[in-house]
């Protein structure tokens, strides 16, 4: 297996690495353009121009508009609108910068007034539009880094990462025409992830830190980026012997550690310091807790499950109470509804109380979930893909443990967005590369990831888009990631049973879309339908969430039990 | 298949090499992979091994699919256009009357609004459509209160059926005629593909169908279908899939000179005098099918079967609204700036008249196909024939380029970069005699983005990106593999004369849409602008017809590896 493994990757692989008398002739570095692939995908983005955008579009253009009309210090104060400024202040600066190239044809539509619900048309749809475009011209000028930069032996698998990255429907679903500048802003964390792998720790906090006055979600990754640089650049464990607490003081490299500290504090003074007076407001904003467990409808993490059991066992004690009989024997009462009316009496509250606000969920016969819980859950398992780091700050390790930070905060973590899991994905790709036992583990959560999105684009006219556009991207990065990864060692632990079932469970993904999409045409006509208005969410939840959380096992597994993959060559 | 290509894949990188060194290559046993060191090539080339070459064929078919799936996000003809709306209307009422009229007033339903038109298999095809449109939502197509519906829904609906349509029609017909070109003439996999995909991206097909709004990728499916048999040597099936290409859309009959003489040839002549039973395969088949598709006009019209069918006829050919319509690039309409037709001649006589030019037109390419039924003919002399219909014939509209370029696109299966380089350019100015349709539309955002990208892929900015793009950045793996001083940098014939000529047309066509754009046409001539379009598009071709002409005697002694 191992043979063939090798010998199939080196024949099929990309050809490029096989064309010797080629790369003699020193074209070696410019062979991996992203040119042709920006190409490309820009006719398709200016294609979709017409197409859907979500309430973000007029969350984005009202940020234009208060960036652009009203002084700095009120920024985080304004409300006309009920979409109020909630990113950092690097992302504010970002948009009065993009305000100041708003040309006069798409000022007079209305682009720049600060009201209630935006009044627009075309020319700030082209406007609004071009600018995420543009802006995302960073990711591949960040990848087109990455390409060139790395080994000449790594650099088919290089290339497709980076062009798995560019072409990503996410970027496609939530950026082009769900309307978000996520390319742009994750290009900033990419950019530090590529400094990571040069090791070039003070780069890669800069990126970091940018990246998180951009858009606060990033602090999910925090604990992983503290560890690394605090053990790879700070700590010098090398020839370190404790004979008293005195040596502690050598263990830290303090000049590295100023200097660390130093650039970070300035950038976030920069960020943040011309509101330094307006503090308390700037974080209320930053930091809603106030709303719900689950965002608006169920982004596929570990609590869609749980709410998703709940609603079983709900119906399933409602129609068969022995079933709660034979239950609170082994469960009583604080964590449980101790009888069957109590049931019958939360359901009816439920029912009358928060039906319209899908904002909180209300759980019937499992206990409730606090926001405190949730944190715990979150540090708890970051604190797991963190702990290896600190022993091994390898890029490998590193990258690993950033994925499982990524993941364990999606999958724990308060009122998630659907949208979260491009910070699992994006991290992933660079992972995946390095084993091939990876690879399911990283279909699964792409796969299952990009799928959730689709409920993003409701509309029908985009389903065919979507469906199409997430396939065929599965079908060529798949491959390619087959054929381009090697199996590093120990063929005999792989789990081949668990692989087929992945792919089963990726398969199926297609019949569960058009499915839902079925049942969502065929409303129209038959009313019963109607009464299922969330079955369908419930069903793209559901099963995502059960590959995500598949994933999340697969990878811990071989992150925490198989040391062989995770060792550097070096 | 994949161990059978390998050997010409390796005879073909041999000598790409040495034809790299010795630069002139111009006697080939095996054809030199076509648009080599174009994007589309470069972004294809990862696939070349074995093991990924089924991939291919997924990318490019989803990647047209999903290139038509954006475009069909722009409006479409007539939208928003009270009382008269356009096309996509026009074929939103053909599916609203099929399925709430019996067959008998098909034809003859208030034809002042948007009568039914075309042939009857488009009426089942609308038939099908509306019934499978009423399942999900029946006011799209209630009878006459659903003029005029424009939901967002209904626009999906109808765009879906467009594009299923195209994919179980014109798609597979396309690929496969492709694989077999590719086959017989042993060119490498990848080569097939690249071809597959410059013809699937054909921006005028496109943005007509999935942005104006009409089938026509239906009755030119069919038609491919009809060459695909014709190349099998299946010349019943060819003639069934041809006849109901006509059944579809009175245009193909633009190409029938050309089967019929095929046909008629393979039968009597070639390879032996009077195969009596091919031809009688052929005839009952031909009238099998008409009888199929008007069959049940006659059967379900009652006593007025006859003049059901007579009237399904007479709708499908319109002689009384004149020689032509809106501004087409074609003679009539380019000459009539100087001579006034109609005022100079009856209608009769100018139906004559256009009768006599275009048969005069297509008579030797189908004269020449009567003696020399060769496939490798039939490209050329299918876009002879079709053009000189849309060139000399009565009543064209600028739509039906279409026909023409069919034939036309499909060789971009030649090696030849002399032919590659002339139908791309005929691509382009197809297309752009479509424009003033287009900007009528609301489609100019799909017009650039369709022009630039095909034009992009197959090539032709090749001349601008290595000499502008930092050398990181140079573009994929042929192009940063090719030397210094390789010799085509975008796709322009080896003949000077027609480089010039290209390249001029090239300049027109910007300064034309740079008037368009800019400048208002003089008072006096509103339609300035449209006419020289359309001046322009004429005058490209007739030379194009010209050098087509050329093309095809010269290569009835040729062989298919010379196309």
């Amino acid at each position: 297996m191992k043979q063939s493994g090798t010998v199939d990757s080196k024949a099929s692989s990309n050809p490029l690495t096989e064309s010797d008398e080629v790369e003699n002739e020193g074209t070696t570095s410019s062979r991996y353009s992203l040119w042709n692939f920006w190409v490309c995908s820009f006719a398709l983005k200016l294609l979709l121009i017409p197409d859907y955008y979500s309430t973000d579009f007029d969350v984005h253009r009202n940020w234009l508009a208060v960036t652009n009309k009203l002084p700095l210090k009120q920024w985080y104060y304004e409300h006309t609108s009920q979409w109020t400024l909630d990113y950092p202040p690097f992302f504010a600066y970002f948009e009065w910068i993009i305000s100041q190239f708003v040309p006069q044809v798409v000022r007079d539509d209305g682009c720049l007034d600060i009201v209630e619900i935006g009044k627009f048309g075309e020319p700030t749809v082209i406007f609004q539009r071009l600018s995420v475009i543009t802006s995302e011209i960073l990711l591949f000028v960040v990848l087109q880094w990455f390409i060139n930069t790395s080994n000449v032996k790594e650099r088919t698998q290089s290339f497709i990462v980076a062009t798995s990255i560019i072409l990503s429907p996410g970027f496609l679903i939530v950026d082009h025409i769900h309307f978000q500048y996520n390319g742009f802003l994750f290009s900033i964390l990419i950019a530090s992830i590529v400094a990571a792998k040069q090791k070039r720790y003070i780069l890669c906090a800069v990126f970091y830190t940018t990246a998180l006055c951009f858009k606060h979600i990033f602090l999910y990754l925090a604990p992983c980026y503290f560890v690394f640089l605090l053990r790879a650049y700070v700590l010098n464990v090398k020839g370190f012997q404790f004979k008293s607490y005195k040596d502690l003081v050598r263990l830290v490299q303090w000049t590295n550690l100023f200097r660390l500290a130093g650039v970070v504090l300035s950038i976030v003074g920069v960020c943040f310091g011309p509101f330094i007076f307006d503090m308390p407001q700037l974080l209320t904003r930053l930091f809603p807790f106030s709303r719900g467990l689950t965002h608006a409808y169920w982004a596929p993490n570990f609590w869609a499950i749980y709410s998703f059991t709940d609603k079983v066992l709900t119906t399933l004690m409602l129609k068969l109470p022995y079933v709660h009989t034979l239950a609170t024997r082994f469960i009583s009462a604080p964590f449980f509804p101790a009888t069957i009316k109590e049931i019958q009496k939360r359901l009816s509250e439920d029912n009358n109380g928060t039906k319209g606000l899908v904002q909180d969920v209300y759980f019937i016969v499992l206990p409730q979930i606090v926001p405190k819980l949730t944190f715990i859950l979150t540090l708890f398992y970051q604190l797991l893909a963190v702990i290896p780091l600190l022993f091994d700050p390898s890029f490998k390790r590193f990258i690993g443990s950033l994925t499982l930070c990524g993941m364990a905060s999606y999958l724990f973590g308060w009122h998630v967005h659907e949208k979260a899991i491009m910070l699992v994905i994006i991290p992933f790709s660079f992972l995946v590369v390095c084993d091939r036992r990876l690879l399911s583990s990283f279909m699964l959560a792409s796969s299952a990831g990009y799928v959730s999105l689709f409920p993003l684009l409701y509309e029908n006219q985009d389903f065919l888009i979507k469906c199409f556009y997430t396939y065929i991207w599965c079908v060529i990065y798949f491959f390619s990631f087959r054929k381009t990864t090697k199996l590093s060692s120990s063929v005999e632990r792989r789990i081949f049973f668990f692989d087929r079932l992945a792919i089963i469970y990726i398969v199926s993904l297609l019949p569960m879309v058009f499915t839902v999409q079925i049942l969502n045409l065929l409303k129209g006509r038959y009313a019963i339908l109607q009464k299922f208005e969330f079955f369908g969410l419930m069903t793209y939840s559901f099963y995502c969430s059960i590959g995500i959380v598949s994933s999340w096992v697969g990878l811990s597994w071989l992150y925490n039990f198989d040391e062989p993959l995770w060792m550097t060559n070096e | 298949m994949a161990g059978k290509n390998k050997i010409p894949k390796k005879d073909l990188s041999s000598q790409k090499k040495s034809g790299k060194t010795k630069e002139t290559s111009k006697k080939h046993d095996i054809p030199e992979e076509s648009f080599y060191a174009s994007p589309l090539y470069d972004l294809l080339y990862p696939f070349r091994p074995a093991g990924s070459q089924w991939m291919t064929e997924y990318t490019i078919v989803l990647f047209s699919l999903i290139i038509r799936c954006a475009v069909g996000l722009g409006p479409f003809s007539g939208y928003g256009v009270p009382p008269m709306f356009g096309d996509f209307e026009a074929q939103r009422h053909w599916m609203e009357i099929t399925q709430h009229l019996p067959i008998h007033k098909w034809y003859w339903f208030d034809l002042k609004y948007w009568g039914l038109d075309y042939p009857p298999l488009t009426a089942y095809h609308s038939y099908i459509c509306g019934k499978i449109g009423s399942f999900f939502n029946p006011n799209w197509f209630a009878l006459d209160s659903s003029r005029g519906y424009e939901a967002q829904d209904l626009k999906t609906f109808m765009r879906l059926t467009v594009l299923v349509s195209e994919a179980l029609f014109y798609i597979p017909g396309v690929v496969y005629f492709v694989k077999w070109l590719g086959k017989h003439r042993r060119q490498s996999p990848i080569g097939q593909f690249i071809a597959a995909a410059a013809i699937l991206l054909q921006p005028s097909l496109i943005l007509i169908d999935h942005g104006h709004f009409q089938y026509n990728s239906v009755a030119l499916g069919l038609t491919v279908y009809a060459i695909n048999n014709l190349l099998d040597e299946f010349y019943a099936m060819a003639a069934v899939c041809f006849v109901l290409s006509i059944c579809f859309k009175q245009m193909t009959l633009y190409y029938s000179p050309i089967f019929f003489a095929y046909l008629l040839s393979k039968s009597l002549f070639t390879p032996k005098l009077f195969n009596i039973p091919r031809f009688l395969a052929i005839a009952i088949a031909t009238v099998c099918s008409f009888l199929l598709m008007y069959g049940p006009l006659y059967v379900f019209g009652g006593d007025q079967g006859l003049n059901n069918v007579l009237q399904s006829i007479h709708r499908i050919f319109p002689f009384a609204r004149g020689i032509f319509e809106d501004k087409v690039a074609n003679f009539w309409c380019v000459t009539n700036v100087i001579f006034k037709y109609k005022m100079l001649f009856t209608q009769q006589e100018l139906q004559l008249y256009s009768l006599v030019l275009t048969v005069v037109g297509f008579l030797p390419a189908m004269m020449i196909i009567l003696f020399y039924p060769k496939k490798y003919l039939l490209p050329y002399a299918l876009s002879a024939c079709s053009m000189a219909f849309y060139l000399f014939s009565f009543q064209v509209h600028e739509k039906t380029i279409l026909m023409p370029l069919l034939p036309i696109t499909l060789l971009y299966t030649s090696t030849d970069r002399n032919v590659l380089s002339r139908v791309s350019w005929m691509n382009n100015i197809g297309l752009f005699t479509l424009w003033p349709l287009l900007k009528k539309d609301g489609l100019t955002l799909q017009y650039w983005v369709c022009l630039l990208l095909s034009n992009w892929l197959i090539g032709n900015f090749s001349f601008i990106t290595p000499n502008f793009l930092p050398k990181v950045l140079t573009p994929g793996p042929s192009v940063s593999m090719i030397g210094e001083n390789y010799h085509y940098r975008s796709l322009l014939p080896r003949n000077i004369f027609w480089k010039v000529i290209i390249v001029l047309s090239y300049i027109a066509m910007g300064a034309i849409h740079v008037l368009d754009a800019f400048v208002n046409p003089p008072v006096a001539y509103p339609d300035l602008w449209v006419i020289l379009n359309c001046t322009l598009g004429f005058g490209c071709f007739f030379l194009f017809w010209i050098w087509n002409y050329y093309k095809l005697f010269s290569m009835i002694k040729k062989s298919l590896h010379h196309l």
